[in-house]
């Protein structure tokens, strides 16, 4: 918060504080966002922005739906406060690709992966990012990533098969 | 071909099929009947289907998404009969109302069971009148025209009319009375592997949960709940609380009763829901939680046990006479099984829209059972049935949470003291703490066998804290919680046969969780059968298909017929595929277990371990193999299934719920903990193939699992008796 803000801040009525702003570039667009510097980047995407592809699954980091990527990097947008979001190439779902072509979106599509498909955007934002870290992950790689985002239909079967086949296809590049 | 304009009223069908009595009429909310002439742009010849004059197919889904396939599974029966091209074919979620009441309700593995026939008759009506028109275009009958790939054919010149050129035509066209159904064996659609509907719009963040919903001007709420059920709010310091930047108030109101048992709670309003969240920490409130705050689990299962010894309380289920049945100890295998409290935790967390204004109500959220909510919420809330809207949205996973309305009501309770627009938000504690959850139970179990070895007396005393309690009061001895082998559906050729049931009350709330009373049961049975098997020394698959091959039809609870050769059918081929009878790798072992679930499906589980320490084990294969007669979606029943395995392998490794002093002790996935991917092995799941009536597929998969993996677990050495299996040291890579 700024100083500026902090003496407008004194002047108002208590239930209109006029919040700090912030800058985010997310999906390669930049956002302007009115917020307290400890909301979640979560419940900035989903309430203020209305990008709602984020999912809120725990809001404590336990369960994996809300992953996003930071420069490229799988984080849980549920713990990641929106005053450390600023200079950072923010990537949800909805910007993984235009068309839903993205290796591991078409890998998803191809197993037919989902059953409610809530808690798919986080495990196709997890492998995505550990795709960025290693072109190659090795399998205790895959799975620590992966098992870290939960699912209760049970897809993790379907999940596996997909995470091969997006990994083939990394490799292969 | 020839453009149609036709000026006509259009209006709204109710017709009756003689056949079979069968409803296919509907209303559409708001659409009133004297609308006066409007230019015809579509068809709609019942409740599912619409035909635009672009020739635009779209179809109704009149039972609630949550995962389980429905909104591809259903159209794709409509589609098969409509004889349209299944790509193309655009599906919705029929709008509360546009159907009969209760028509929307959506559980026990009922939609495709239930709808498939209302289903066929919708697309066969529809198809008749396209057929019906362009014959009458044409001057030609109807015999000599067929449909084909959205398009009428006439025989005869090889004319062919489109849907959308037919569309207004057809809606001129009385309704059929009688239709001709395709035969089975000419279908297209039904039967081949489909992918869900909505596939695309999940991977790409487009689709709309309930969660994601916004009605312009809502505020968001998150609920302080009394931490005891039956407890209420004394008072609430909320000073602190509206300092928060963006909170906007803060709401009290009163718990109710039976059937719902909603909280009392004190609700934040907040224009985001983080500001909502941080100002529910700085409430101070002070509750009465009633007399009813000291009990726990622990207790419970002593109670449990002490009983399980005593005279059972009702008698459910008697074939024979097992009193008369004496044998010796050496003849005689008792065991006692016992299985926790669990929670529904989809990972949506629970989450609902209502707004309250001049006494009307309009809703907006994930039910399964959108009438009894707002049968329920009228009630409750002083409110008219007719002045109550839904929108029902999809929803991420429900696994029978969503029967209960509680959190619809709530919401409703909460919008009542606002004239905006309330959005009410679960976080995953609310969601963990204040379920109805699947009731814990407890088994005792006798056998006694003859000399010859032959199983003579089979006696199951259950035990468990009652869902119907709850819904209906301490007063209701008709309890249902013996389906699932513990009833009249017991499958095992056994000449006396005893099942009795002895409620225990406990202050939690009780409901359905996906499975519900066969996964209580069958894990008992088909644990025991294993028992009594080996101490008999004889091999588990063989003794069981020794009591059920030969066995003929029989009727059990609901008029269900039970086919022991189709169980046995599962079993041996569940076997097969895991290689039951092949030499296996050292430390290697097998575990089998099979039902019959109330949907008119059977299905078996076989499972491969491999010991590494006494009680240290890794998963190396799980088979299963379903029988439910015809499959609509294969690639649909498939996903169910290995969705049914992973959901019975949590339950059989970690799931539980615990209470102390009358609170729920876990608060998230920290500690109610579910199968994540490292736990899941290789799965295979192999069909029947079959033309018997299509039976349901949500929940079968679930109940075998944590048998045959403790089957397996005994014939390594040491059979858990106790779920989840990690309470009784049992750790697996």
């Amino acid at each position: 918060m700024n100083s500026c803000h902090k003496i407008i801040l004194v002047n108002l009525p208590t239930k209109h504080f006029l919040m700090p702003a912030y800058t985010l570039t997310i999906n390669g667009i930049q956002h302007t966002v009115d917020a307290e510097p400890d909301m979640p980047l979560l419940w900035v995407l989903r309430d203020l922005l209305q990008m709602t592809g984020t999912k809120f699954g725990c809001g404590v980091a336990s369960c994996g739906a809300c992953t996003v990527l930071a420069d490229g990097q799988a984080v849980r947008s549920c713990v990641w406060q929106v005053q450390n979001a600023q200079n950072v190439k923010i990537t949800t779902v909805e910007g993984l690709s235009e068309d839903g072509t993205h290796p591991v979106q078409k890998a998803w599509e191809s197993v037919g992966v989902p059953q409610c498909g809530y808690c798919q955007a986080g495990q196709m934002m997890t492998l995505a990012g550990l795709l960025n870290k290693y072109k190659q992950p090795t399998e205790e790689q895959i799975t620590n990533a992966m098992s870290a985002v939960l699912c209760r239909c049970g897809t993790y079967h379907r999940i596996r098969k997909a995470v091969q086949m997006a990994v083939e296809e990394s490799a292969n590049k | 071909m020839k453009k149609i304009a036709i000026d006509r009223r259009r209006f709204i069908k109710i017709t009756t099929l003689g056949s079979g009595g069968l409803v296919l009429g509907f209303t559409l909310p708001g659409f009133s009947r004297a609308a006066g002439p409007v230019p015809c742009d579509h068809f709609q010849p019942n409740a599912f289907i619409r035909i635009d004059k672009a020739g635009q197919v779209t179809i109704f889904v009149g039972k609630q998404e949550m995962g389980q396939g429905v909104n591809t599974s259903l159209p794709m029966i409509v589609a098969e009969e409509l004889e349209v091209d299944f790509q193309k074919v655009k599906e919705e979620i029929a709008p509360f109302g546009s159907l009969s009441k209760d028509a929307h309700d959506t559980g026990g593995s009922q939609s495709v069971t239930g709808s498939w026939e209302e289903l066929r008759k919708a697309g066969a009506v529809a198809k008749a009148m396209l057929v019906a028109a362009a014959a009458k275009k044409w001057g030609v009958d109807p015999g000599i025209c067929k449909a084909e790939n959205g398009m009428v054919i006439n025989a005869v010149t090889g004319q062919t009319l489109s849907y959308g050129e037919l569309a207004c035509d057809a809606a001129g066209i009385p309704v059929p009375t009688e239709v001709k159904l395709k035969n089975i064996r000419d279908f297209r659609i039904v039967g081949k592997e489909q992918r869900k509907k909505n596939l695309k719009d999940m991977l790409t963040g487009r689709a709309k949960y309930g969660m994601d919903l916004v009605i312009p001007g809502m505020f968001y709420a998150v609920v302080e709940r009394c931490p005891v059920l039956g407890g209420s709010v004394i008072s609430v310091d909320d000073k602190e609380a509206l300092t928060v930047p963006g909170v906007v108030k803060v709401v009290t109101y009163a718990g109710t009763g039976k059937p719902m048992h909603m909280r009392a709670g004190v609700a934040v309003l907040a224009t985001n829901t983080w500001a909502a969240l941080k100002a529910r920490k700085l409430l101070k409130i002070k509750w009465n939680e009633g007399d009813r705050n000291k009990e726990n689990t622990e207790q419970l299962f002593k109670i449990f046990a002490a009983r399980a010894a005593e005279l059972p309380q009702n008698t459910v289920h008697t074939i024979g006479d097992t009193g008369v049945v004496t044998a010796t100890k050496s003849r005689t295998l008792t065991a006692e099984y016992a299985a926790p409290f669990l929670a529904h935790a989809m990972m949506e967390p629970l989450n609902f829209i209502a707004q309250v204004k001049d006494g009307q109500c309009e809703l907006w959220g994930g039910l399964q059972l959108p009438d009894w909510t707002v049968d329920t919420i009228a009630k409750e809330c002083s409110l008219e049935r007719n002045n109550i809207k839904v929108n029902l949205a999809l929803m991420g996973g429900a696994f029978g949470r969503r029967l209960m309305c509680d959190f619809a009501l709530e919401a409703v309770k909460i919008a009542q003291q606002t004239d905006k627009p309330v959005k009410v938000i679960w976080d995953r504690t609310d969601d963990i703490r204040n379920d109805n959850y699947r009731p814990a139970n407890y088994h005792r179990m006798q056998a006694k066998w003859d000399d010859q070895g032959a199983l003579q007396s089979w006696e199951h005393h259950v035990l468990s804290t009652p869902i119907s309690w709850m819904t209906d009061g301490t007063d209701i001895k008709d309890v249902s919680e013996n389906l699932g082998g513990a009833h009249k559906d017991f499958w095992y050729a056994v000449p006396n046969v005893k099942t009795t049931y002895s409620p225990v009350d406990f202050n939690l709330h009780r409901g359905w969780l996906r499975g519900v009373e066969p996964v209580q049961n069958v894990f008992a049975v088909e644990c025991f059968i294993d028992e009594v098997a080996r101490k008999l020394k004889k091999d588990p698959l063989q003794y069981r298909l020794s009591l059920l091959e030969g066995r003929a039809p029989f009727t059990a609870y609901w008029e269900k017929t039970v086919e022991p050769e189709r169980l046995a059918g599962v079993l041996k081929l569940a076997a097969e595929k895991i290689g039951w009878n092949q030499k296996r790798k050292k430390n290697h072992f097998l575990g089998i277990a099979g039902h019959m679930f109330f949907c008119d499906s059977y299905a078996a589980h076989a499972i491969e371990i491999e010991l590494l320490a006494p009680k240290k084990f890794r998963l190396v294969k799980i088979v299963a193999r379903i029988d439910c007669g015809l499959v609509i979606n294969p690639d649909g029943l498939k996903n169910q299934m290995e969705g049914g395995t992973v959901f019975g392998l949590g339950q059989v490794l970690k799931n539980e719920i615990t209470v102390e002093n009358s609170r729920v002790v876990q608060d998230g996935f920290n500690n109610f903990e579910l199968a994540r991917y490292s736990d899941v092995p290789e799965i295979e799941i192999h069909t029947v193939k079959s033309e018997a009536k299509p039976g349901g597929v949500g929940e079968v998969g679930v109940a075998t699992v944590s048998p045959a993996l403790c089957n397996a677990l005994a014939a390594a050495g040491q059979r858990p008796r106790s779920l989840p299996i990690k309470n009784e040291g049992f750790t697996w890579v």
